[in-house]
């Protein structure tokens, strides 16, 4: 049955504006023109081979594809960014999962406190921040070497080691971002209703059972969101690749941006660098949708 | 009342918008220059180039030198192709020597025959000069600050170990034989002290340099030859290999940065870095350290480094000019001397070293003269067109090789194949 549905005119509601979408268009033309158009740009150019070379764009198909997925490095880096993604993003959420609800317990000036030191580390920059532990990480006259040492655990090369190089950079990125998202389940943790706890305070039930009956179940929309922005972030990891270890010994840091940066502004390759930008946006989108689609099932919005 | 109001405010306004145009036009014009550099050393060398500009503009009120950082040789040389290809190119520049035939594709540099005189030129160290001419023969480049890799060795060490402290070794077997010696592990079995350490970062570099000193090149401009895998070059990085995986004597990888710091902390008691550090390890080693040649196979060797000074090709005559009068300031053997002395950067011109002051500082720390005495034996640096792309394939092979993930025949061999392949229109004519 229809009902009466009113015509959208091009006058707004509200008296005599102008249509909604004029609104939208400053939007639209910085999107377009910052967004939109690099990125048809970027497909259209991996079709083209433009380097040192070849100064002016020659057409040449799908070479640069072929020449890319022939290339071992970039089987490397793809392991070397998966890996990464991997790791950081489970530990980080549990890390910040647990600081939130902790502190959510004991309001107060001390959780003030607690919330400035934990996000301190994300307000550092990206930059600063590596240089910093470049020299923390320093296997002779570090400072994470020399607590190692004192507590007797044998010490390793750190940035220096092909093995461990990427797990350093893992801790500085885990070290980085626990705060953000900390500060995120914070405020999904003020959406959970008093009564709900209430309840359990009269049923009897403990600190771990109220995790996982309450608290995680209502949180997980809000862990839904980490999940996704920790996975884009993570993808994009360049700043800490760049800064401490340029790669890495033998491209065990080399990561998916870092490589497209080395292509397009080292080896002036655009028309490879175009071809691995497109690849990564979409495997970026692949990886978004299996993970919504695998997730929303999980989640609760109201228990 | 508002009309006198109003013509106040109009005079008011009118002469906010002419003064400022009649104090410039009264002054003479000034051409401004860009002036792009990096600093690739450790030292606070900033400050140095600084006091040259300075010293410049105040003697040359017509032209203003504005000085950039721009980091280290890689971000300064993606800094200048990126404005060249913008389109705003600086009208002076430094970038690392083996970036000339990449700029000359893109024709970013402007040749400096007609302001370069012979006399000039024929000051100037001739190892220094082998890359400064592009394939058809042009001067596109003056030196500026060079180099060579040398060898550091911690004296007391040396002592420690039953050596003598004032003879570093001579050969690839004697350094061989010494970091045996020297190497130190700590209780838990790790290395505690590296008898050697061939610095990374740059190791492609000091890899030309050993390839040179066991006789042959990797990479020939001129007759447009690429030879990564040459037997010569195989020797050389099973050497290297020998060093870090066999007799674990000296660290696989590090950075460059890092090893003149694990050198003066006594980390290390010998080391292959740059000549540029030299100042930093003055200035911070707390014991008695050395300076010599790098140890020789065949002979000894080595392969030139650092920036030279290149002037823009799309900017305007008078620019030119002006930027040509800047460089000549900066190779005046005064300036260069004093850029040696503090820098340790070897001084690029003979008569740098007839400057009296140039002359009692090495007499006085002959640590100064060592990398001039290694030019003998010193050949220009591997360059090609792309050849951040040829670094990247041979510094690959190099620490696939060291790190025990690939061996050296195959490594070097892939890199020879990479290699041809991205030069394929270059080296085969």
């Amino acid at each position: 049955m229809t009902g009466d549905c009113e015509v959208v005119s091009m006058h707004s509601k509200w008296g005599r504006g102008p249509n909604p979408y004029v609104y939208l268009i400053p939007s639209l033309v910085l999107l377009g023109m910052f967004t939109y158009y690099p990125m048809l740009y970027s497909l259209y150019i991996s079709f083209f081979s433009w380097d040192i070379f070849t100064p002016q764009p020659v057409f040449c198909g799908f070479d640069n594809y072929v020449a890319m997925f022939g290339e071992p490095v970039f089987w490397l880096v793809l392991k070397n960014t998966l890996m990464y993604t991997v790791v950081t993003i489970p530990i980080t959420m549990a890390i910040s999962l647990l600081l939130a609800v902790l502190l959510n317990e004991n309001p107060g000036w001390m959780r003030n406190l607690y919330r400035v030191a934990c996000f301190y580390p994300t307000m550092i920059p990206a930059a600063a921040a590596g240089m910093l532990w470049v020299w923390l990480f320093n296997p002779g006259i570090g400072l994470v070497n020399y607590y190692l040492k004192k507590l007797g655990v044998p010490t390793v090369e750190w940035l220096y080691d092909m093995k461990w190089a990427l797990p350093a950079i893992m801790i500085v990125s885990i070290w980085k971002n626990f705060g953000y998202y900390m500060l995120i389940y914070l405020a999904g943790l003020q959406g959970i209703s008093r009564e709900l706890y209430e309840c359990c305070d009269i049923e009897g039930a403990g600190f771990w059972a109220r995790l996982r009956y309450i608290t995680l179940p209502l949180l997980s929309s809000t862990s839904l969101f980490v999940v996704i922005v920790s996975l884009i972030n993570s993808f994009q990891v360049f700043d800490l690749a760049h800064v401490m270890t340029q790669g890495g010994p033998a491209d065990r840091t080399n990561t998916l941006v870092y490589y497209i940066y080395q292509n397009a502004f080292r080896f002036w390759n655009m028309g490879q660098a175009s071809a691995l930008t497109v690849v990564f946006v979409l495997f970026l989108l692949a990886v978004i949708a299996i993970s919504m689609r695998f997730m929303e099932r999980g989640v609760y919005y109201e228990v | 009342m508002k009309v006198r109001n109003r013509l106040v405010m109009l005079a008011v306004a009118i002469m906010l918008v002419v003064l400022p145009l009649a104090i410039g036009s009264a002054q003479k014009r000034i051409v401004r220059l860009t002036f792009y550099y990096p600093v690739g050393v450790s030292g606070p060398l900033a400050s140095v180039i600084h006091t040259y500009v300075n010293e410049f503009n105040n003697a040359n009120p017509d032209v203003e030198v504005v000085p950039v950082y721009t980091g280290d040789y890689d971000p300064t040389m993606q800094k200048v192709q990126t404005a060249v290809m913008g389109g705003n190119p600086p009208d002076v520049f430094i970038v690392e020597i083996s970036e000339l035939p990449t700029l000359l594709a893109m024709n970013a540099c402007e040749p400096l025959d007609r302001l370069a005189s012979k006399e000039y030129l024929s000051d100037f160290y001739p190892a220094f000069l082998e890359n400064s001419y592009g394939q058809d023969g042009k001067l596109y480049n003056v030196p500026f600050q060079r180099s060579t890799p040398v060898f550091y060795w911690n004296k007391d060490h040396f002592r420690e170990a039953g050596l003598d402290p004032n003879q570093p070794p001579r050969s690839w077997q004697e350094t061989e034989d010494f970091a045996r010696k020297l190497v130190k592990s700590d209780a838990s079995g790790q290395v505690a002290r590296w008898g050697v350490t061939i610095s990374g970062g740059w190791n492609d570099w000091l890899f030309e340099a050993f390839v040179i000193q066991n006789g042959s090149t990797l990479l020939d401009y001129r007759k447009q030859r690429v030879s990564l895998n040459s037997a010569e070059a195989l020797e050389a990085l099973e050497f290297w290999v020998k060093l870090t995986n066999t007799l674990k004597v000296a660290p696989p990888h590090s950075t460059w940065a890092s090893t003149p710091t694990d050198f003066v902390a006594g980390r290390t008691s010998m080391l292959y870095h740059t000549t540029g550090v030299l100042i930093f390890i003055r200035m911070s080693a707390q014991f008695d350290y050395g300076v010599a040649f790098m140890p020789a196979q065949k002979s000894y060797g080595a392969a030139v480094g650092g920036g030279n000074l290149h002037i823009a090709r799309s900017i305007p005559e008078e620019n030119k000019q002006a930027a040509w009068r800047f460089i000549q300031f900066l190779t005046t053997p005064e300036i260069a001397a004093r850029w040696s002395r503090d820098s340790g950067y070897v001084a690029t011109r003979k008569a740098c070293y007839d400057v009296p002051e140039m002359k009692a500082h090495v007499a006085k720390y002959p640590e100064y003269g060592v990398a001039r005495d290694q030019l003998q034996y010193a050949r220009g640096k591997m360059m090609a067109p792309g050849f951040q792309k040829v670094r990247e394939i041979l510094k690959t092979a190099l620490d696939e090789s060291t790190g025990g993930k690939a061996l050296p025949k195959k490594a070097l061999d892939n890199a020879q194949q990479q290699a041809e392949r991205l030069l394929k229109g270059w080296a085969s004519k």
